[in-house]
């Protein structure tokens, strides 16, 4: 069972797949915005993080550097699961994956919920980063 | 010449930016189902809930974009304002309670009717609706109460949607224009979405020549449009 922190910022989305990960064991804190979210790990450190990039006000970029300036936070798994198409990322991704530790990049309209859950397992019996 | 070339921009823009909506309504009809397959428990008012709202964006766009080529007659008769707030609730009534967002309506007092297109009106206001309610959860410290709300200023009958979101100015409505089709969150610090709601009452407020605005009421900020008063059936 993971510990795993949901950014998502529609609330009906959230609702569906903190379901969906709860039932397969796992307990999740659905965080709307970034702020949210570093209030919830320092709550509890998560064992995984899933986070979508457009948030309102900050986007998830930001959220990632602040998340990974905090050393305690630095070895906690990432992944991206997001609208903003993978097109988008061509030039800066493997920067931003290095930078920012970045596990999974997952584009959410075209990523099913069990692709998601494989993708949150994988990353929990690794610590390598897989590319786009 | 020039102006059918910017109107027909803006309308591909437009159509850019409901199309990226639209991707919300059908991402989350898509997840439900499975996440209901897997757990045995599909939630299907919550489904239909979600398709009713992409189905109705679509209805409002297809209005505007009816109104604006002069396609829909655009009759102008004598319209309660109130009564349109109240429609309006009920149309959002079952989307604010899928997002848990409290709609209260404050349309007391005697405001009489305004000229304008009762249809349109109503569009514009569910479309503006549906927009706010999506975004609400989402923003720090939300207070998930939005308010239908009616009131007199000195051009007119204000109609509106009002919440404690202060990142609503008139600042971020005029550079969400600017974006609209060429961001993906034109609107960044009001919504997540692409805020097509906001765009097409924007639209269709324009096609009755109207303006959509930032406006204030009991210390809430809001959009809302400012109606002229029908003198004539006051007199009645």
């Amino acid at each position: 069972m993971a510990h795993i922190i949901l950014i998502e910022p529609d609330r009906v989305l959230a609702a569906t797949y903190k379901q969906g990960l709860e039932a397969s064991g796992n307990s999740v804190v659905m965080c709307a915005s970034a702020q949210a979210a570093i209030f919830a790990a320092d709550e509890k450190r998560p064992d995984v993080i899933v986070s979508e990039l457009q948030l309102i006000g900050h986007s998830g970029i930001e959220f990632l550097y602040e998340f990974r300036s905090y050393t305690e936070w630095q070895t906690i798994p990432v992944l991206i699961h997001t609208q903003v198409p993978p097109a988008e990322f061509s030039n800066s991704w493997s920067l931003l994956r290095d930078e920012l530790g970045i596990h999974e990049y997952m584009y959410k309209p075209l990523t099913s919920f069990q692709q998601l859950q494989r993708s949150i397992a994988a990353c929990l019996n690794s610590t390598i980063p897989v590319s786009v | 010449m020039a102006d059918r070339e910017q109107t027909s921009v803006l309308s591909q823009q437009l159509l850019l930016s409901v199309a990226e909506q639209l991707k919300l309504p059908l991402l989350q009809l898509a997840r439900q189902a499975e996440i209901g397959q897997l757990t045995k428990k599909p939630d299907l008012q919550a489904m239909q809930a979600t398709a009713d709202t992409a189905l109705r964006m679509l209805d409002n766009y297809v209005l505007g974009v009816r109104m604006a080529l002069d396609q829909y007659q655009l009759e102008l008769e004598p319209v309660s304002v109130s009564a349109v707030l109240y429609d309006s609730g009920q149309e959002l009534s079952r989307l604010a309670r899928n997002y848990g967002v409290d709609l209260e309506l404050h349309i007391g007092g005697r405001f009489g009717t305004v000229m304008a297109n009762r249809v349109g009106l109503q569009s514009a206001l569910v479309s503006l609706g549906a927009a706010l309610i999506e975004a609400l959860p989402a923003l720090e410290q939300p207070q998930l109460k939005l308010q239908l709300a009616t009131h007199r200023c000195r051009y007119g009958i204000v109609a509106g949607l009002y919440t404690d979101t202060q990142q609503l100015t008139t600042e971020a409505l005029r550079h969400g224009r600017q974006l609209m089709g060429g961001s993906r969150q034109p609107l960044m610090d009001v919504t997540h979405t692409a805020g097509a709601g906001v765009f097409i009452a924007d639209s269709i407020l324009k096609a009755m020549q109207l303006k959509l605005q930032v406006s204030r009421h009991n210390g809430l900020f809001g959009l809302g449009t400012v109606l002229l008063p029908n003198h004539q059936m006051q007199l009645v």
